[in-house]
């Protein structure tokens, strides 16, 4: 009589292949080398070759991974919205109020990015001098951040915080042009995370106080 | 006061440098021109443009600096004239500026992007132009005397978040391609939420 297979079935994805492996690192070396060197010395001085250099690779191995400059660079910035995001959700909301809470979270991304506001500057100049597909894709990372927002601003609608006829996703998208404008205040004036913090919050509240229901 | 020969040439120099400069900030884009290029194009050598401009950026900075003569004779013109609430106030001079810009929406793209990257004290950042704070404010206290905008409300905060939608909306056209009409629509509703905080109730 024939033994049944007593193998359990593998499950969760397959094992990478050692190549493919080896491509995910040089990957992730080349994020890693990108970001440094653009938050050190801008976009536009960071050189394919440079980057290529300071991960240890050759030229050539940045093209095997990434088309170009800019579609590197874009993944870099996708990276780092996911990696905010996940910030953004491990801290438990225990805030009172719908404001309270988007306060929280945008201190957060000023807070997420302090150290690296010449990244900031380089991510934001590069997002209005790219192609239509790269906008796309870097309007993917964007999308993360402002469904966050469209959700607490939900959430608000829905304890009868705030009222219904509140527009959630035009709302978010402007807090987000705010949130971004205030980096001016930062790069140029030398505005610290506090100051940063009051600002968005006043901003929270002119965009929330026509729609704010008496408590 | 008559110019020295000298001074006259140079100004003529400098004025075809950047009348060369705007168009091909539009036609070519910001980023694709060279120096070299506009240089050829105003028939200038590539020396005589780093005589009078430190770089492109400035030369982009001057250009845009230069259109808001235009921009605001055209303001001047419509202001005056505004009629009705002060919600529609305030979008009719957003819709000046979208109709303006618009018309030249590459270069004005590249200004906006170029704008982060230019070192801190050389150009006044985009948003910060005081004439059109000022107009905004005007209307908003206007508003206030004619018993629709509360008294209390945060006046410069209003106009900061509507400004920085104002700019940020511009992607919209980059990303999606809408003209200055699918903008003005955007912006109306933007001005219309935000000023149901600030209206009187």
């Amino acid at each position: 009589m024939n033994q049944m297979p007593t193998r359990p079935f593998t499950t969760g994805p397959a094992p990478l292949t050692r190549r493919a492996l080896a491509k995910q690192q040089t990957r992730q070396r080349l994020l890693a080398a990108a970001k440094q060197l653009v938050t050190e010395r801008g976009y536009e001085a960071a050189t394919v070759r440079d980057i290529a250099a300071a991960a240890d690779l050759s030229t050539g191995a940045v093209f095997a991974s990434f088309s170009d400059k800019a579609e590197l660079f874009n993944e870099v910035i996708i990276a780092d919205y996911a990696a905010l995001l996940e910030r953004m959700n491990s801290v438990a909301a225990g805030e009172n109020s719908t404001h309270a809470t988007l306060r929280k979270l945008l201190a957060l991304a000023y807070e997420f990015h302090a150290g690296e506001l010449p990244l900031v500057q380089a991510v934001i100049g590069f997002s209005w001098q790219r192609d239509a597909a790269i906008e796309r894709r870097n309007r993917e990372g964007v999308t993360l951040i402002l469904a966050r927002l469209s959700e607490v601003l939900r959430g608000g609608v829905e304890s009868g915080e705030l009222a219904p006829t509140l527009d959630i996703d035009l709302i978010a998208e402007m807090l987000w042009d705010s949130y971004v404008a205030n980096y001016r205040r930062a790069i140029f004036d030398g505005w610290d995370l506090e100051a940063l913090g009051d600002r968005i919050a006043n901003q929270i509240d002119v965009l929330l106080d026509g729609y704010q229901n008496a408590a | 006061m008559v110019l020295g020969v000298r001074a006259a040439r140079k100004q003529a120099t400098r004025d075809r440098v950047l009348a060369v400069a705007r168009e091909l900030f539009q036609d070519v884009g910001y980023e694709e021109t060279t120096i070299r290029m506009v240089a050829k194009g105003a028939g200038v050598s590539v020396g005589s443009v780093f005589t009078t401009f430190s770089g492109k950026a400035e030369i982009l900075s001057q250009v845009m600096d230069d259109r808001l003569d235009t921009l605001y004779a055209e303001l001047d013109r419509v202001i005056p004239h505004l009629r009705g609430p002060t919600v529609d106030r305030l979008r009719s001079v957003m819709a000046v500026h979208y109709g303006f810009e618009m018309r030249r929406p590459r270069m004005f793209l590249a200004y906006i992007g170029a704008s982060f990257a230019w070192s801190p004290g050389k150009v006044i950042p985009v948003g910060r132009n005081a004439r059109l704070q000022g107009m905004l404010r005007d209307i908003l206290v206007a508003g206030v005397e004619s018993q629709e905008v509360r008294p209390d409300a945060d006046q410069q905060t209003f106009i900061d978040v509507m400004l920085a939608s104002y700019f940020w909306n511009y992607r919209l056209a980059s990303q999606q391609g809408l003209d200055a009409e699918a903008l003005i629509a955007v912006m109306d509703r933007q001005i219309g939420l935000l000023f149901d905080g600030v209206a009187a109730r």
